[in-house]
């Protein structure tokens, strides 16, 4: 089966710090990936072994199987979008964005139309004659693209591209990208902490942590399936229950809560008796209303600790027993927060369940 | 672990090289040139004595007053700049006060003259033809010697040491000191608990600046320090009054030691230490003002030296009027017509200066740009090729290119290729460290972009980099221009008759007291340096550069 790119065991030192510790990743043809990770986690440093700006100690990196190891980044044609978009201080955004198309020496004409093009694209029209330092924040992020994508290269690599950009501009110009990304279905890696980002843009992400790449899955995958605690923890936010394990079951397990027994929809590798924790994501669990408890419910008795009123949500902190939980209200009323004692219904259908790590 | 580590890593990156043929050839030609030029006359210079020459040091009891003397005034004379030169830098940084201009203006006279200007125009002032010792006091005192020289070195040297203190107190932000304010400290606490520890970098390294150039300096000690024996002055005699070419290697490598502990020390310990971190923000707050009286004294005190200096260089321009300075008041074209008549000097002072600013400015640019920008193995070495020759004495340098291009192969006694190449390669630092300054500025990833989009090395160095570095390599030019064209203690032993420059004249001419003439060239070559700098500070203002000096 041949990936379009692979990193293979990838180890990477700088000195005594091992900034890649054997990390490997297939990504097939047209693939939006996301490297997610906390800062220091070497998900820039993965993405710099492809442009080729260092080279791993051990492992290889392929593009449609050819390795590149050694190969000078100006060979590769990995075009990347660097975090403070690095445009050139002295040319022109027409300059700038034709500057890769120029050195291959294309005809001028063809030149022309392509940076047309990429003006629109990234509606630009009227700034070409505009050095970098008179332009905004966003239109130079929108050079930035246009530089990069006019190679018409098949692989798009992004360092964090719209960390620099405040948060409404990055909502819009993240869908705007995923689409230009679809249409011209281009494999993009795309570097960032931000775990919004990696959700809503991407087929596949890859949580890094301290060079090793922690779990590779969907959205979907990462979101509901954590495989370990920091996945859980860095993609979103959640609660932990410590529960016990009771007994297997047919496409799940059953498992022991503050005396109830719950089903989840999860298989676990653990004796009946042994440690768990249940992952509960805010939405997973609601308070609830007057006459809504019956039996069969799964529940908690707390008592509201303090909330922030977001405008579509309320988010609540609820404290049980020892325990803070946090959980959103999407159906907030209209006349203010509830206080006090409340009980707490869980989605067992939600729930995601892990194995105590030692 | 680390250091095998670091080691694979470099072989890796040299491997890589060979991708880059072009990179390994400009490497290995800068490695071989400036190994030729710079290390081979300091192995020369250290090699030709015998031990039994070197036990002349702590024998001959005028070697080791020569010693003593040249420490002695580099200590109180670093004392006197440093002091001066925080005094300077503080009014102009954080000072509301009129004739800014003016300070700003005398701390830059010093740095495009020769460096014997001062001692020449305090011989005319308080000498024994002195226009105030003998016109206005009408007494005759000695004036060569210690006193006399630390006066003259402190006015010489204090603006090196001022532009390194000045640089860092601008760019402390005047928002610490308002967070200590709003602690509850005074002005004083603020001062010593905040303000002073972050300048101590700055002063640490402007000290070292100006002992550096004390410790090597040779014209002023030449003009006016009489009988007092320093180590440069006495390594000139042995070569100019007895050819003895081991003597003066001796006294050079004397020189040589204190020097290159001083460059060490600077490079590694102060530079190492510095608080600043340049974020690219312009001080927020105005400056917290201080109680009037200190701040009229601190006014009044620079202000004072201020005058003195302007005295000075008023003194030589009346100098190179004057018929005959001490007797005949009168004024005169004659000494202009003097410098005309030597024409062919000033000529070569330009001609050496364009060429071999030319040279180190591009040499440096290259070496900066490799050093910066390509993580290679090779890089630790390439630095120190580049800094070395600022840890040498002009004077050591001279005496190294004597001997070790007087023979074949390579033959240059007497051309001006040989004074080029002195003076080229003692520029080296200076143009490096300017490069290097500009290339920090701009950001790795702007060359990582261009190579991203296809650019090699050569076509990134050509596109990116050389356009981005028009400025830097301007200043570095024109410092480097403006302290070969004031060099004496380098050329002093490589020039021959058709190859003289006009430092070597005018230390000759006040030798033979010829004051007057002596002063019309010492005005000509600073109206030169001085219109070579205001054309470049124009060509790059149009570009809305500003170049720093």
């Amino acid at each position: 089966m041949g990936y379009f790119i692979e990193f293979r065991n990838i180890v990477k030192r700088f000195d005594d710090f091992v900034a890649l510790d054997h990390v490997s990743l297939n990504i097939p043809k047209g693939a939006f990936v996301t490297l997610l990770g906390p800062s220091g986690c070497g998900k820039t440093t993965l993405m710099r072994q492809l442009a080729g700006f260092s080279e791993p100690e051990e492992g290889d990196v392929l593009i449609e199987g050819k390795r590149m190891n050694g190969l000078p980044p100006f060979k590769r044609n990995t075009p990347l979008v660097f975090q403070e978009y690095a445009l050139f201080p002295h040319m022109t955004v027409y300059e700038n964005i034709s500057y890769g198309l120029r050195l291959k020496k294309v005809p001028k004409d063809v030149v022309d139309r392509k940076v047309n093009d990429m003006l629109e694209m990234f509606n630009l029209q009227g700034l070409e004659t505009r050095f970098p330092k008179q332009m905004s924040g966003g239109q130079q992020q929108r050079v930035a693209f246009a530089r990069a994508l006019i190679m018409g290269q098949e692989i798009l690599l992004l360092d964090e591209p719209l960390s620099n950009l405040d948060a409404k501009l990055r909502v819009e110009v993240r869908s705007e990208l995923r689409q230009i990304q679809q249409k011209l279905g281009i494999t993009t890696i795309y570097v960032t902490h931000d775990q919004d980002e990696a959700l809503s843009m991407s087929d596949i992400i890859a949580v890094m942590r301290r060079g090793k790449i922690e779990q590779i899955g969907s959205p979907w995958d990462i979101y509901f399936h954590p495989v370990n605690k920091f996945v859980a923890d860095f993609v979103g936010t959640v609660n932990f229950l410590p529960a016990t394990m009771v007994a297997a079951e047919e496409g799940g397990s059953l498992v022991s809560y503050a005396g109830q027994t719950l089903h989840v929809p999860v298989v676990l590798d653990v004796p009946a008796g042994g440690c768990i924790s249940l992952v509960v994501r805010p939405e997973c669990m609601h308070i609830a209303r007057e006459g809504e408890i019956s039996e069969h419910h799964a529940r908690l008795d707390g008592v509201i600790d303090h909330y922030n009123f977001l405008g579509r949500v309320i988010r609540y902190w609820v404290r049980v027993g020892e325990h803070s939980f946090i959980i959103d209200d999407s159906n907030p009323d209209l006349t203010g927060a509830r206080t006090g004692a409340v009980q707490l219904i869980l989605d067992t259908a939600k729930l995601h369940a892990l194995k105590d790590e030692d | 672990m680390a250091a095998g580590v670091s080691v694979k890593e470099s072989v890796k990156e040299m491997k890589r090289l060979k991708n880059e043929p072009l990179l390994l050839i400009v490497i290995a030609a800068i490695v071989i040139f400036v190994g030729y030029f710079v290390i081979y006359p300091v192995i020369r210079v250290i090699t030709v004595p015998e031990w039994q020459d070197y036990a002349q040091l702590v024998q001959k009891a005028r070697w080791a007053t020569a010693i003593k003397n040249s420490l002695f005034m580099t200590v109180i004379s670093t004392v006197s700049c440093t002091a001066v030169a925080f005094l300077f830098a503080y009014v102009n940084a954080r000072l509301d006060v009129p004739c800014k201009g003016l300070f700003r203006f005398v701390t830059l006279l010093p740095i495009v003259s020769p460096p014997f200007i001062v001692a020449l125009s305090y011989i005319l002032l308080f000498g024994v033809q002195g226009i105030i010792t003998k016109g206005v006091l009408g007494m005759q005192v000695d004036i060569y010697g210690r006193f006399g020289l630390w006066i003259v070195q402190t006015v010489t040297f204090f603006p090196y040491a001022y532009s390194v203190i000045y640089g860092v107190i601008r760019s402390i932000s005047t928002n610490l000191e308002y967070a200590a304010y709003n602690m509850g400290a005074t002005r004083w606490q603020v001062f010593r608990d905040v303000f002073f520890p972050l300048c101590r970098p700055g002063i640490a390294g402007g000290a070292l600046i100006a002992a550096i150039n004390v410790l090597t300096d040779f014209g002023n000690p030449m003009m006016i320090g009489g009988d007092l024996a320093l180590l440069p002055t006495e390594a000139y005699m042995q070569i100019s009054g007895w050819y003895d070419m081991k003597t003066a290697s001796v006294l050079a490598v004397a020189l040589l030691v204190p020097a290159l502990m001083i460059f060490l020390v600077n490079r590694f310990w102060v530079g190492r230490r510095s608080y600043v971190t340049i974020t690219g923000k312009e001080i927020s707050l105005n400056p917290f003002s201080l109680p009037k009286w200190v701040k009229w004294t601190l006014f009044g005190l620079t202000m004072f030296i201020s005058l003195f200096i302007l005295l000075v260089y008023g003194t030589l321009l009346y100098g190179a009027f004057t018929k005959a300075w001490g007797y005949d008041w009168s004024m005169t074209l004659k000494n202009l017509q003097y410098v005309f008549h030597k024409g062919g000097q000033i000529w070569n002072s330009i001609k050496f200066a364009f060429l071999s600013s030319l040279g180190a400015s591009f040499l440096a640019m290259i070496l900066a740009y490799i050093v910066q920008k390509k993580q290679i193995g090779i890089n630790k070495l390439l630095d120190f090729l580049a800094i070395l020759p600022g840890a040498i004495p002009g004077i050591f340098l001279g005496i190294g290119f004597v001997m070790a291009f007087n023979e074949k192969p390579v033959e240059l006694t007497g051309t001006a290729a040989i004074m080029v190449l002195a003076l080229l390669f003692w520029n080296i630092p200076t143009c490096y460290s300017a490069a290097t300054a500009g290339l920090q500025q701009i950001g790795n990833s702007v060359e990582d972009a261009a190579l991203n989009l296809g650019a090699n090395s050569f076509r990134s160095f050509k596109d990116i980099i050389l356009p981005l570095l028009k400025a830097p390599f301007l200043s570095g030019f024109v410092l480097s221009f403006l302290r070969s064209v004031t060099c004496l203690s380098v050329v002093i032993f490589l020039y021959a008759p058709r190859t003289t420059v006009g430092t070597i004249s005018i230390m000759v001419l006040v030798q033979n007291g010829q004051w007057g003439e002596a002063a019309a060239f010492t005005i000509v070559l600073i109206t030169i340096a001085f219109a070579v700098l205001r054309a470049a500070q124009y060509i790059l203002g149009k570009q809305g550069i500003k170049l720093e000096l």
